[in-house]
């Protein structure tokens, strides 16, 4: 029995199934649109941003930790000095989510019954910087110092032996903060996961505040009113950040294969490498020819998908689904919103692809180490 | 501010304040605690406590011997009065007013005159100054009258000082006259009490109770956090070896040892039998000790036993449990895990020899290194270096026998049976088995080894030369070839031995393998064939390293019958299998096919007849299993070893071998041993085409073979780290190990006793003085030496290089007529006999250019002393040695060498080391001691030369020296004494 949950979680934690999964759940819980906000509503998923959904999530989540902790590997993997605070994040995000989502939806039920949201009955009290404030941080950062320091006795900074170039760890990873990027680097090339990515990353968090300039929401926590604007966020966070650094750190094991939570990590383990480029899907494949010698007519296709991807897709979307936004933001402020989504977008597309179809590179010339 | 005004009730905030506080400051306290507690800091202080108590028992042990001892007793009373008496008398003087003022004054001018010299000094730099460089308003006349004035005050303070110097010491003087007695008295307590005076001291550096106050404060505050950055009781121990380097990725930092920072003991032979980590050293003669050839501050110890030198804790020092049991004790105790980056971890206990290989590797046996020596032996017997390149091992002789010639000595069927399973033939030859092994003995790679080996043996016998045995000369007598087999020396490197015996692996086994067991030889060669191979064995293979017995027709043909009575019947009863084309078939084609195309492979397969697959399959297999490496075999003259090469083997990273599906132990020792107990395991589990297997043979080793063998794979390191600590390449020591080398490859060890090691044939001569000769087993063993070959000791001393050269080539049975045993007739090179002779005289350090040259002339009245002591009446030395063809009257068990080849022979100088006093050259030798070396003025007969030794000594010599192959009565006749001998003919002789 025990053995027939741990093989379902293992099967299940398998990316090709979490991610699809993740990504329709998440559809439900952070709905984006109204007609998506009454699924979410009549299915009653907003119970779990109140007090009894939040002991709900968080016994299933110690729970789960629990019973895994039980399996050796999985213990293995948790316990490492350097990974424990990669479970704490865990915890603190999944606190942090149900606690704003809550306050979020407790206002959202004030406006319903016409009152003012929580934090304006707040702002009419008032506290003296000097000295309340100051004392409660004084003894916060007391105890966070202490906290620090206990945990630094209880479980050694993770400084290894001495260093040995013929023997590389295995896996090599990266801090945890950067195993998102580690984890793209999967999927695209590094002149672009490691390059193009981040700089748009940044970019795209300078130009927040000139494409979002929705007043609603200032000062309080709501779900109803922002619901587009926290879903992208919340898509962003936690599902390109969060869960890549989970799966970085707990499901990537030896040779940066896959392994579920409860797997021992073989460094034999082999995984068929049988990535295809999207031309020779289109000559190989379809058309039942070799590839073309000249590079442009090869990767043609390749390039016409991305058109149409960056191209096409704003002006698609302008009109049917982005309607209204587009009327909202004008066109600039839309090229450069549509274009940020649709570059983040990109990483999950880019893995299903890989997942589904074996697609290696949408364009690939390696000629040029140019690859997409 | 009103009490409403504040959001929190301040006195819960200061509470919860106050326990935050608290836990910062318990939190701040247990980061200090945590960062001074070092466990090494325990094992110091576990060891001082040992240290004090080892002390204190010593000390009590040294008071008891004083207290019993009436010298040192009658000697401190006699002190207590001298003391006593020294008040009365001499305390006036001592403590008179005039001493105290005369020191006074003393003190005074010895400081005016130092004031005053440091002011001349800056005076006369003013006035050399000025006078250099003159400048406005400085007076040069004024700074050189200031320059004068001083100078003359400071002579008359020197003048003055000198003068009350003089005073005081006189009146020093007279009170220490006063006290001479007392201190006489003391010294010589002292010399008696020296050991307690030393113990003392110490007890008062580290024993608190012996300690004064001042002492014991220091001691306490000295170890305290912060303060024992000063000077601690309790600090990390290290030596720093600045010409061993190690090598810490791009750069490399000195070779730093902190190990004894726990190991506080490992020096100091009183803690032999103190717990680890403790415990002495177990050999510091060779080890450690600063007299040592390897002192610790030289040799640290990180560079034998592996391990990391800088840690200093239990871990990441890289300690190594030696056996499972003591794992899992470490697992428990210490939280023990393997460093699994470092490259080198201490070598476990059992394998710590491998150490002594980094260095030494030139040398065959290394001397203490019994372990490794035994592995290095191993690997000798099994031809190891014939399949894996050695670079220590370079030029040595291919391990089995010549096959060129195979057609005239072995029938097809023989060689079938015997490569399928060598040992159903001799059951410990060191031929290794490749089939029926653990990764083909399914019924599927049975079938296919049956036609491997058939294509094998059809190759070897098609390519094979002819070879015409000699006929027999005489007709042979098995008897008394078992005689002669027990007798002569075979039982040097051949054993008989019908049935396998349990008997553990050593040294002495080993050499009694040097050749092959001599068991069912009717079963495998000719009559014929074994009398021309013990005629001449390089006719058949002119590289064996069979010698020569110089055995006569008649000897030759009594031990060709008596070897070809044994037969091994079961072996011969072994069926041979029919070729199956179609296995045979598959084998070409599957190597056909990893030349060229299927289609092509299928065309030129159907092209060959049976004979031509047999012959290519059987090419290619050969190939393949590196048959040719250890048989010189037609056709692979040019091929190359085919197995991994071991030089550096020892640094190979556990992370590059490959532990397959075998649940053992993840380390080279592991896998190592794993790999020579069965070399076919890591293919278990593993699914494999046949030509993916692997191929190592089954030496079928024993447990003591493996673990030896193992100790040498880990010694086989790169020696670049060392290299300052290497034997270094000095002229000797090469010529040493080149001779060590031979020596060990032509087993002169199992007959002679070379430092002190070998003569593993002596219990052979015993069984055959048992046997044959009808002694009893207890006198047999008595008598053994004289019917050995001799002990090699001192020869480079005792011999002349050029006979030591002609006797190597060609020997002779003359020197000791007596023995049955005889030394062979080598085929060696003058390299090889110029090696040896170097090598003998190195080991006794005996210098080359050798200068054997002595007068040897006679007077008459010194060759008649001579002759006079020569005889019955006085030394008697032909009751033991032969003189030419003289057999000595003596009992034959005290037989010894022929007197008359002492010219050629022997070192004049040496001889007299040996005539008067043999046992201090070869202690134990059975020459007498005639001249009692206690008593050496009186040792010699009083009425010959004046009684003389010395002299007495030299005639006898040079009268040895006169003696020829002739008998000494002939020789008196021949000789006219009067004449000196020409020493300038001796002279060319040794030259």
């Amino acid at each position: 029995m025990v053995e027939a949950i741990k093989h379902f979680i293992n099967t299940g934690t398998n990316p090709k199934i979490l991610f699809p999964i993740l990504i329709v759940v998440y559809f439900f819980m952070f709905p984006s649109t109204d007609f998506m906000y009454k699924v979410h509503k009549k299915l009653g998923l907003n119970n779990l941003w109140t007090k009894k959904g939040g002991i709900g999530l968080f016994t299933c989540l110690f729970l789960f930790f629990l019973f895994g902790l039980t399996d050796p590997n999985f213990r293995l993997i948790v316990t490492k000095p350097d990974n424990v605070p990669i479970v704490g994040l865990l915890f603190l995000v999944f606190f942090f989510l149900w606690f704003s989502m809550k306050q979020a939806w407790d206002n959202d039920r004030r406006t319903d019954e016409g009152k003012l949201p929580q934090e304006a009955e707040d702002s009419r009290e008032k506290i003296l910087v000097w000295p309340d404030l100051v004392y409660i941080e004084f003894i916060a950062l007391l105890l966070c110092a202490a906290l620090i320091i206990f945990w630094a006795i209880a479980l050694n900074a993770p400084i290894e032996e001495p260093a040995n170039p013929s023997v590389s760890p295995n896996p090599s990873k990266a801090p945890w903060y950067f195993l998102g990027l580690q984890e793209m680097l999967v999927y695209f090339d590094p002149w672009l996961a490691g390059v193009i990515f981040p700089t748009v990353i940044m970019i795209g968090f300078m130009a927040i505040p000139f494409i979002d300039n929705n007043p609603k929401g200032t000062g309080y926590y709501t779900f109803k009113e922002r619901k587009m604007a926290i879903s992208i966020f919340m898509f962003l966070w936690l599902v390109l950040w969060i869960f890549l650094i989970s799966t970085g750190t707990f499901l990537r094991g030896p040779n940066w294969n896959f392994f579920g939570p409860f797997e021992y990590w073989d460094p034999h383990k082999l995984e068929a490498l049988t990535n295809i480029n999207l031309s020779e899907y289109v000559y190989m494949i379809w058309q039942n020819r070799s590839l073309p010698d000249n590079i442009l007519l090869r990767e043609m296709w390749g390039f016409l998908a991305l058109g149409a991807y960056f191209g096409g897709m704003p002006l698609f979307l302008a009109l049917t689904f982005f309607r209204g936004i587009f009327k909202k933001l004008g066109v600039l402020r839309y090229s450069v919103f549509s274009f940020l989504l649709l570059m983040a977008m990109f990483l999950p597309i880019k893995m299903f692809l890989r997942w589904a179809f074996n697609i290696k590179y949408i364009v690939a010339i390696p000629e040029f180490f140019f690859n997409i | 501010m009103g009490k409403d005004q504040r959001y929190y009730n301040i006195n819960k905030l200061n509470v919860i304040f106050a326990i935050a506080a608290c836990t910062l400051l318990f939190a701040l306290i247990s980061l200090f605690a945590n960062d001074y507690s070092r466990k090494w800091k325990d094992y110091q202080k576990e060891f001082h406590l040992l240290e004090i108590e080892n002390a204190r028992t010593k000390y009590d042990a040294v008071m008891n011997q004083l207290d019993g001892n009436e010298e040192y007793q009658t000697l401190l009373k006699e002190l207590d009065e001298a003391e006593k008496g020294h008040a009365e008398k001499c305390g006036a003087i001592a403590h008179s007013e005039e001493l105290t003022q005369l020191q006074a004054e003393n003190d005074l001018v010895q400081q005016n005159y130092k004031f005053r010299k440091a002011e001349l000094d800056a005076a006369k730099y003013r006035f050399e100054a000025t006078e250099a460089h003159p400048a406005y308003g400085q007076d040069l006349e004024a700074t050189k009258q200031e320059f004068l004035t001083l100078e003359k005050q400071v002579d008359d303070l020197q003048l003055k000082l000198e003068s009350s110097n003089t005073r005081l010491t006189q009146k020093k003087k007279e009170i220490d006259a006063c006290s001479d007695e007392l201190k006489k008295l003391d010294r010589q307590r002292y010399e008696l009490a020296k050991q307690k005076e030393l113990i003392e001291r110490k007890l008062k550096n580290i024993d608190p109770n012996a300690m004064d106050f001042t002492n014991q404060v220091a001691q306490m505050v000295r170890d305290l956090p912060v303060l024992d950055l000063a000077n601690p009781n309790y600090k990390i121990e290290q030596i720093v070896l600045k010409d061993i380097r190690d090598d810490v990725n791009f750069m490399t930092v000195p070779k730093v040892e902190r190990c004894m920072t726990c190991h506080l003991g490992i020096s100091n032979p009183d803690y032999k039998n103190a717990a680890q980590p403790y415990k002495t050293h177990p050999n510091l003669d060779l080890f450690i000790d600063k007299n040592s050839p390897h002192p610790l501050e030289e040799f640290g110890c990180t560079v034998c036993h592996g391990g990391r030198g800088r840690g200093t804790d239990f871990i990441s020092t890289a300690h190594t449990p030696s056996s499972d049991t003591q794992k899992k004790e470490w697992e428990e105790k210490y939280d023990w895990h393997e460093l699994k980056l470092w490259e080198e971890p201490m070598l476990p206990k059992q394998y710590t020899e491998a150490g002594c290989f980094k260095c030494h590797s030139g040398e065959t046996a290394i001397k203490g290194a019994d372990k490794l020596n035994l592995g290095l032996q191993v690997i000798q017997r099994a031809g190891c270096y014939n399949c894996h390149q050695i670079d220590q091992f370079k030029g040595w002789p291919k391990s089995g026998p010549s096959l060129r010639m195979v057609k005239s000595k072995l029938s097809k069927d023989w060689i079938y049976k015997w490569i399928e399973d060598p040992k159903s033939f001799r059951h410990n030859t060191w031929m290794p088995t490749y089939f029926n092994q653990s990764n083909n003995d399914d019924p599927e790679s049975v079938k296919r080894s049956e036609q491997e080996i058939l294509a094998i043996t059809h190759y070897l016998y098609t390519e094979s030369e002819e070879f015409t045995a000699d006929k027999m000369r005489a007709k042979g007598s098995a008897d008394r070839g078992k005689e002669l087999v027990a007798s002569v020396g075979c039982m040097a490197c051949h054993n008989v031995q019908p049935q396998s015996i349990a008997e553990k692996t050593t040294k002495d086994t080993l050499r009694r393998e040097h050749g092959p067991n001599l068991i069912g030889l009717g079963s495998k060669v000719s009559k014929e064939w074994i009398y021309s191979w013990l005629k001449d064995p390089n006719r058949y293979h002119p590289t064996t390293r069979m010698p020569n017995l110089r055995l006569s027709d008649q000897e030759a043909a009594d031990i060709a019958e008596y070897l070809y009575t044994s037969r091994n019947e079961k072996f011969e009863a072994k069926k041979i299998p029919a070729v199956d084309q179609k296995v045979l078939g598959d084998i070409v084609l599957g190597y056909l096919t990893s030349m060229d195309t299927h289609a092509v492979s299928e065309e030129k397969l159907a092209a060959m007849t049976q004979d031509e697959q047999l012959y290519f399959a059987g090419q290619k297999l050969i190939n393949r299993y590196g048959c040719f490496s250890c048989h010189d075999i037609k056709g692979f003259d040019k091929a190359k070893p085919i197995g991994t090469e071991l030089t550096e083997i020892g640094n190979k990273s556990t992370h590059k071998l490959d532990f397959g599906f075998v649940h053992i132990d993840h380390s080279k020792w592991g896998w190592f041993s794993q790999k020579l107990k069965d070399p076919r395991i890591f293919d278990e589990g593993k699914e494999k085409a046949p030509d993916e297997k692997l191929i190592m043979p089954n030496f079928y080793l024993s447990q003591e073979e493996v673990e030896a063998a193992v100790t040498v794979l880990l010694g086989l390191v790169n020696e670049q780290p060392v290299e300052a600590k290497k034997v270094p390449r000095t002229p000797e020591n090469l010529q040493f190990e080149a001779g060590q080398k031979l020596i060990a490859q032509m087993n002169c060890q199992s007959c002679h006793q070379i430092q002190g090691e070998g003569g593993t044939i002596q219990k052979t001569i015993t069984d055959w003085l048992v046997e044959y000769e009808g002694r009893a087993a207890s006198d047999a063993e008595k008598v053994t030496s004289s019917f050995s070959p001799p002990n090699l000791k001192g020869v480079g001393q005792k011999v002349d290089p050029n006979w030591l050269f002609n006797f190597l080539h060609q020997p002779t049975d003359h020197m000791r007529p007596w023995l049955n045993v005889r030394m062979p007739t080598y085929n060696f090179n003058a390299e090889h006999l110029n090696m040896l002779v170097k090598y003998f005289h190195t080991i006794d350090e005996e210098k080359f250019p050798f200068n054997f040259e002595a007068d040897t002339s006679l007077t008459d009245k010194e060759y008649k002393a001579a002759e006079k002591l020569f005889s019955k009446d006085y030394l008697g030395c032909a009751q033991c040695h032969v003189v030419g063809d003289q057999m000595p009257y003596g009992e034959a068990d005290a037989w010894a060498p022929n007197l008359a080849l002492a010219k050629t022979r022997l070192n004049p100088h040496w001889v007299l080391k040996w005539i008067k006093n043999p046992q201090d050259l070869v202690p134990g030798t059975k020459m007498p001691t005639f001249f009692d070396p206690s008593d050496f003025e009186n040792a010699g007969p009083p009425d010959i030369l004046d009684g003389d030794e010395n002299e007495q000594i030299r005639v006898l010599r040079n009268y040895l020296f006169h003696l020829s192959e002739v008998s000494p009565k002939a020789k008196t006749v021949s000789v006219t004494p009067a004449e000196p001998a020409p020493a300038a003919t001796a002279t060319e002789e040794t030259q």
